[in-house]
């Protein structure tokens, strides 16, 4: 019995210790405790927790298979056709040119998770940062700029907010969204979230690649100006409004020519109003090159990767533009190929049908969009400069909004009001003029030159899939493309998100 | 705690050093016959060997002995299949035995986990294979002896990558995001790596494959548990052993992917450059491997020792990859204090280096054109010399071997301590500390000639190192007692484990010279910006366990086992530290009861158990901030001052993040037949897994759904997301000894059948997470198309795709359907059932054994047909793929059900012929030859490189996501091998 004691004695001795010993806590050694992170008063660190509000942009706006894909790929200035096995990809890119995009296409669900994890991210900061009144306007506005790219692409999409505490928020209707946006930005009460007139707030100052009250001025020009798209009734008096603050602070003009806003170091142009900074060590997504480049475009470039032979724009959208249209040939690479060295490219594995035969050509014309595409056919993007040795991203920065681009808006809405204004053709004449062609006359204000002019400045810049839609052309047939559903004119609801959320609405006709 | 543990190692080393060493001495010759003492016939191969010595010799074909030994000596006679049998020689000097056939098989000890049993005592699923039934041959892994042996227990190591590690499932897919591997358990070691052991110094394992039997292990017993025992020395006397195994293999090209010759392809149409090559033959060769084991056990009164050292040298059947491993194992034990206090220490050292290539090579010595010459131009031009053309996706195998270099060294080492004091009788205390430790480093270098990097990046160099520690301490206390006819054994322990995983990489790129590759990262000059990486990381995890389990044994008829372990855990969510995993099992031997006849034993048994399974990281519960890339204030990357990494979010946290749960019954018999001839197991089981653990998506954006106060940035968190279910049934039979003339054979048939896991639903709180969408077929062209699909209420790793409805005129497919929204089920790469069928032979000194074993019921995704056997306008550029299945179609493939395969097939594993030289020698107490070969022949009607089951996607980096897309076989697969090896081992006197 005394050893049965001591047994016991032994075991209770064993479980008392250990039933004390519940394991610690999780030790943090490679990463940076909440508490620290949120806690901090380092100028520097605050200045970078800012920073991230834009450092979320840099990725896939200007890459592959997101939203700028969808936009260009949608519309009839882009077209990336299928050469046999390469570039069938589940027949996405087919489906998208034609309008017959699914809920489950990757750049659908990728366009979406782009945007909403920027806003993920505001929200963040936000929450911590928020009591920073400029700083939180500068957050609120740029979210309403992201959320200006969710109407338009999604139309019907959830309003996230620092302050949602759904954790499976629902759908919004567009009409309510394009209130959130209109509010965030001058101030009003939007289901309960006062925001105040941040538009007043924001910093006048012209600044790189950062929201101030410029910036947000073209995101309401361009809210006004596709008003009737988004929610029904037209305000295009508040769009020309809007577009003459930013004419009318004298802080942005024309660069001198064209190129200047899309060569390497373009971060000087001053035309540019807000852009997204690409750098090709820092921040890396735009990868152009690789996009639209043949294979053996690596070698005119130098470029340290192979491209991909993808992107191309469409014969008629190429032939849209005179000859003498300075943005012609800074806009497009077309014809003869060679080698940085000067050398003739030759593609020896050219298809036995193709006119042009081994020597390297770009020709605008595409012989067919599936499924077997000339491998050298279609004119490619070539509107950013290629850096001799380029590496997979690019270094130039990619402009979201461009001064341009707002003179032109601004005469677009001016012509909406009086068809005849006269300071709507001084303006889209100012931008025809820099590239070289000539001024229209007050009869060629229609809507037809208007949108061609719009297409031919601002391709592949994203813009013009919504252009398309607010001139009521988007549901066209063209090449290769028959006419569609004004359902189309919305993208489906990712289907990734319908599933993990529940509470989401698919968009009609999906 | 550390300080405690570095206070037991200390007194630990201190008690070794007491340790003596001592010798021995002998002489006189005994004859003699074994015979059958059921039939009276002689029986050669037996093994003779002096009680308590190594001394010992093999009865001739006639079963005749002879051997010298000392005074008083007890002989031991052993052979398979029979009674092993003592003598004492006394002043005889012929001594005949007869030998009882072995009834007795069902008396064998098993280890269990903290302890062991009489396999009569087992009441769960639990299977022992020792050395003499492993598989033979170059087997360069433990998990390799395995193959076939153990219903449930599935070995793959699809082609023949010597580099590549076997994958292992125990009765099949047990978590999404946990370890889906057993847990490895080495002479106690929880949680040890297979790396710190050379096959040839393994003794035994024992599999534990249902929730009763693995419970004991807790949070990490769902994937099952095996125990491996390795070779010791033998306390109770004085002897010493010297073994020596040693043979060389050579690997040959067992299948491979036809393709066109040159001559058929310009035939055909494609691009003439002239030339002839067989890519395939210039990336092969005939690799040759040599390895070299020494292993000396003894013991000497209360001093037991053994050592070995295993030395591999394997050259593959590319050239570029092979392996060199040194394995070092020592281990000393001795007693004291009347042998009731015994400490042991163990030490292993493993020493690995190894050299591998670009197995992307495979794909273009397949696909790249046959007319093709290897070398054009000068070794100094922009190729190196070699044929290299600006084609898509088109680079020369040969220089993509040469251009590219990988190497990796691995350390291992296994130091375990352990001390047990018998404190009263009945009553045994135990500690035990083990340090498992892991160093690797890898070096690469992309040559500033290859293509693959880039034409102009001008080479790439990188280095990484990391280092992955574990230390455990557990203490158990073990009480034995009977009480009347009551057998009872209850242990309590203790267990605490601290492990750490850090590293440390660099990449570079742009070199001018190729020479100093890894090793002189500092001649690339560029060391910012893609294609370049300078980053370290740390993390540790502590997991703190008490277990406890009773075993009762009434007349040795009743049977009742019940475990308890609760397991806390550092990684888990604040709110969910600790989990409970009981487990309970109970038999009874229904021949103790009943005369059954011809049925010799039959126990009946039933089990309950829950385990679990780690989150795979340990700081998913937390809302850290990590590095997010370097911002630049003023945009300008000439002014540095103004540059800093900025923090984001790490991940989206879930606090809430708890182990995965498995819940399993298992019901069976274990038999005996004819005096136990004849013996095997019936086991049925079925598991339900909860809790799975899994990264899921979440609504990008939208606040956390785990509660933590933060918004969605990586819309991707691990949670504890669904359930899986599945069954299974399993059976085993051996016979023992069938006796015809003189040869005695001795069949062993195993097979599974598995009800496949079934996903029984996702759902995290308000999110919905209904489907999975995992592996495309890749570039080109099929970069979108996701074919794997995981629903609930579906088996898992369906594949979808449209069904394949035939060729029109134009050779264009008709298939069902083109839109993703309507594909169906086209097949699923997880088998229906596995079977191995092992013989042994034995005739006089000779002895045959082979292995054959299949899988049937899985499919395998077959994408060399999937990419390049139609006659499109890219066979042009790439050679096509010829199988007997290839149709004509002139359209650019795409994946529907015509390239999905029934892969179900037979294969002779492992076919080995033996030899035992008859010896009187006085230096050698045995000599074999042998000479066998593996992976002979495979009977199947899939077309790919090797049929084998695919539990993994090879080409998908992320492992749990790569563990939910089984079925497809990669463009990079390794060419299988088949291989002979001649080997001679012996044993000193």
């Amino acid at each position: 019995m005394n050893k049965m004691n001591r047994f016991f004695l032994v075991l209770a001795v064993l479980i008392g210790s250990v039933t004390a010993c519940e394991a610690p806590d999780q030790e943090v050694f490679d990463e940076v405790p909440s508490d620290d992170a949120l806690g901090t008063t380092n100028p520097d660190a605050l200045a970078a927790f800012a920073a991230s509000a834009y450092r979320q942009l840099v990725g896939n706006w200007g890459g592959h298979n997101s939203l700028w894909s969808l936009h260009e790929v949608a519309s009839d200035e882009m077209v990336i056709a299928r050469k046999g096995a390469d570039w069938d990809d589940g027949g996405q890119w087919i489906r998208v040119h034609r309008h017959e995009y699914l809920p489950s296409e990757p750049a659908v669900g990728n366009g979406w998770g782009y945007c909403f994890t920027a806003i993920g991210n505001i929200n963040n900061l936000l929450k911590t940062f928020g009591s920073n009144a400029l700083l939180r306007s500068e957050l609120e506005v740029t979210r309403a700029m992201i959320y200006l790219w969710l109407v338009d692409a999604y139309g019907n999409v959830p309003v996230i907010t620092e302050k949602t505490t759904d954790t499976t928020p629902p759908t919004v209707a567009r009409a309510q969204v394009y209130d959130f946006i209109e509010k965030s930005i001058v101030g009003g009460n939007f289901g309960g979230t006062v925001f105040a007139n941040n538009l007043a707030n924001l910093s006048a100052q012209k600044t790189y690649a950062t929201m101030n009250r410029w910036v947000a001025n073209v995101v309401l020009a361009k809210l006004y100006l596709n008003a009737q798209v988004y929610k029904g009734t037209q305000e295009w008096q508040k769009a020309a409004d809007a577009c003459q603050v930013v004419i009318g602070s004298g802080l942005y003009s024309l660069a001198p020519t064209f190129k200047d806003n899309f060569v390497t170091n373009n971060a000087g142009s001053p035309e540019n109003i807000f852009v997204i900074n690409y750098d090709e060590n820092n921040a890396e997504g735009f990868n152009l090159p690789q996009m639209t480049g043949h294979y053996l475009t690596q070698q005119t470039f130098n470029l340290t990767d192979q491209p991909w032979n993808g992107y191309a724009s469409l014969e008629a959208f190429y032939n849209s533009f005179e000859t003498a249209d300075a943005r012609r040939g800074a806009s497009f690479l077309v014809g003869p190929q060679f080698s940085s060295g000067g050398v003739r490219l030759k593609d020896i594995s050219a298809e036995a049908g193709d006119p042009d035969g081994e020597d390297l050509t770009f020709t605008p014309s595409i012989n067919m969009l599936e499924p077997n595409s000339f491998r050298q056919a279609g004119a490619r993007v070539g509107k950013w400069e290629f850096r001799l040795g380029a590496r997979t991203s690019l270094s130039n920065d990619f402009p979201i909004y461009r001064y341009a681009d707002v003179l032109l808006m601004r005469a677009e809405a001016l012509w909406r009001i009086n068809p005849a204004s006269a300071e709507a053709l001084t303006l889209v004449n100012q931008v025809r003029g820099r590239a070289g062609v000539a001024a229209f006359l007050a009869a060629q204000m229609t809507a037809d030159n208007l949108l061609a002019e719009r297409g031919r400045e601002m391709f592949a810049e994203g813009h013009r899939r919504s252009d398309l839609i607010r001139f009521g052309k988007y549901n066209d047939a063209w090449w290769e493309k028959t006419a569609s559903l004004p359902t189309r004119n919305l993208f489906p609801i990712p289907q990734g998100q319908i599933l993990v959320n529940p509470d989401l609405v698919q968009n009609p006709g999906y | 705690m550390t300080k405690l543990y570095l206070r037991i190692r200390s007194c630990l080393l201190l008690l070794l050093m007491v340790f003596t060493v001592s010798a021995m001495a002998q002489s006189r010759t005994v004859t003699g016959k074994v015979t059958d003492s059921g039939d009276g016939s002689p029986i050669p191969g037996v093994n003779v060997l002096e009680k308590g010595t190594s001394n010992g010799t093999v009865t001739d074909a006639d079963g005749n002995y002879s051997i010298s030994v000392g005074s008083n000596a007890v002989l031991v006679f052993s052979f398979v299949g029979y009674t092993s049998q003592e003598a004492t020689v006394g002043s005889q000097s012929t001594l005949d035995i007869g030998l009882q056939p072995d009834v007795t098989a069902l008396s064998e000890v098993v280890v269990v986990g903290y302890g062991t049993q009489e396999k009569k005592e087992i009441t769960s699923a639990v299977a022992s294979v020792s050395a003499e039934n492993f598989n033979r041959g170059n087997q360069t892994t433990a998990a390799g002896l395995l193959v076939g042996k153990v219903p449930g227990l599935s070995v793959t190591r699809p082609g023949g990558d010597p580099n590549q590690a076997p994958t292992l499932r125990l009765r099949g897919i047990t978590t999404f995001g946990g370890n889906a591997e057993p847990l490895i358990v080495i002479n106690g070691v929880v949680g040890a790596s297979l790396e710190n052991v050379d096959p040839n110094d393994i003794a035994s394992m024992d599999i534990l494959k249902d929730g009763s039997a693995a419970a004991i292990y807790g949070a990490r017993g769902s994937g099952g548990v095996i125990l491996i025992t390795t070779k010791s020395g033998k306390g109770g006397g004085s002897y010493t052993n010297i073994n020596y195994n040693g043979f060389v293999t050579m690997d040959q090209v067992a299948n491979r992917i036809d393709v066109l010759s040159a001559s058929e392809y310009v035939a055909r149409g494609g691009t003439n450059f002239g030339s002839s090559t067989d890519w395939f033959n210039e990336l092969t060769q005939t690799g040759y491997s040599h390895t070299n084991n020494i292993s000396v056990d003894g013991a000497n009164n209360n001093l037991t020792y053994s050592a070995a050292v295993n030395y591999r040298d394997n050259q593959g059947i590319v050239k570029g990859v092979n392996f060199q491993r040194l394995n070092t194992r020592l281990e000393v034990g001795n007693s004291f204090i009347d042998g009731k206090l015994r400490a042991k220490i163990s030490l292993a050292y493993n020493d690995r280096d190894q050299e591998s290539i670009n197995l992307g090579a495979f794909r273009y010595a397949t696909i790249y054109n046959p007319t093709a010459p290897i070398f054009e131009g000068t070794p100094d031009d922009q190729n190196g010399g070699y044929f290299q053309r600006d084609l898509f996706d088109f680079y020369n195998p040969v220089a993509l071997a040469n251009q590219q270099q990988f190497v990796g060294e691995r350390k291992n080492s296994l130091a375990n301590y352990r001390l047990e004091y018998d404190l009263i009788d009945n009553l045994t205390l135990a500690v035990n500390y083990a340090v498992d430790r892991e160093d690797g480093l890898n070096g690469g270098y992309w040559s500033t000639k290859d293509r693959i990097v880039g034409f102009g990046a001008k080479g790439q160099a990188r280095r990484d190192t990391y280092s992955n520690r574990s230390r455990l301490f557990e203490a158990t206390a073990r009480y034995d007692r009977r009480f009347g006819d009551l057998n009872t054994e209850i242990l309590v322990g203790f267990g605490d484990q601290l492990r750490s995983f850090e590293g440390f990489a660099a990449q570079v790129r742009q070199f001018l010279y190729d020479g100093p590759g890894f090793n002189g990262l500092d001649f690339g000059a560029i060391r910012q910006g893609p294609g370049t990486e300078v980053s370290s990381y740390y993390n540790e995890d502590v997991l703190r366990s008490v277990f406890a389990r009773a075993n009762f044994n009434y007349k040795n008829t009743y049977f009742l086992s019940a475990t308890v372990r609760s397991e806390s855990f550092s990684g888990f969510g604040k709110d969910e530290k600790t989990g409970i995993f009981p487990a309970v099992s109970g038999g009874v031997q229904i021949t103790e009861l009943v005369d059954l006849g011809v049925v010799s034993s039959l126990k009946f048994r039933a089990s309950y158990g829950v385990t679990g399974n780690l989150p795979p990281f340990s700081n998913l519960a937390l809302a850290n901030y990590g590095p997010a890339g370097i911002v630049d204030f003023d945009g300008n990357p000439l002014t540095s001052s103004d540059q800093f990494v900025r923090i984001q979010l790490a991940r989206d946290p879930n606090p809430g993040l708890k182990w995965e749960e498995k819940t399993e019954i298992n019901v069976g018999f274990d038999y005996g037949l004819f005096d136990n001839k004849l013996t095997g197991s019936i086991e049925y089981y079925t598991r339900n897994i909860d809790d799975l653990l899994y990264g899921v998506n979440l609504p990008s954006g939208a606040p956390n759904p785990f509660g933590a106060d933060v918004n969605n940035i990586a819309n991707f968190a691990w949670a504890n997301i669904g359930s899986i279910s599945s069954a299974g049934f399993e059976f085993s039979a051996t016979y023992n000894g069938l006796k015809f003339g003189g040869i005695t054979y001795t069949p062993s048939f195993n097979f599974t059948i598995y009800d496949k896991a079934v996903i029984e639903s996702f759902k995290v709180g308000d999110l919905g997470l209904s489907e999975l969408r995992l592996a495309t077929p890749g570039a080109p062209g099929q970069n979108n198309n996701e074919i794997i699909r995981n629903l609930p209420g579906q088996t898992l790793g369906n594949m979808y795709g449209p069904v394949f409805q035939g060729i029109d005129e134009n050779g264009r497919y008709k298939l069902s359907t083109t839109n993703p929204d309507e594909f169906e089920v086209v097949g699923n790469g997880l088998p229906e059932g596995e079977f191995g069928f092992t013989n042994d032979f034995r005739f006089k000194n000779w002895d045959v054994n082979f292995l054959l074993r299949g899988a049937w019921g899985h499919d395998l995704y077959n994408s060399y047909r999937g990419f390049y056997e139609n006659r499109d306008a890219a066979s042009k550029t790439w050679n096509s793929v010829v199988t007997d299945k290839t149709p004509f179609i002139t359209q650019s493939p795409t994946f529907s059900s015509l390239y999905v395969e029934d892969a179900s097939f037979i294969r002779l594993d492992n076919f080995t012929v033996g030899y035992n030289l008859p010896t009187k020698s006085n230096v050698f107490s045995s000599v074999r030859f042998y000479l066998t070969g593996q992976n002979l022949f495979t009977i199947t009607n899939y077309t790919g490189i090797d049929p084998e089951v695919r539990y993994t996607d090879s080409e998908n980096n992320d492992r749990f996501q790569a563990g939910l897309a089984p079925g497809l076989e990669r463009r990079n697969t390794y060419a299988t091998v088949r291989s002979f090896t001649l080997g001679l081992s012996f044993k000193i006197k």
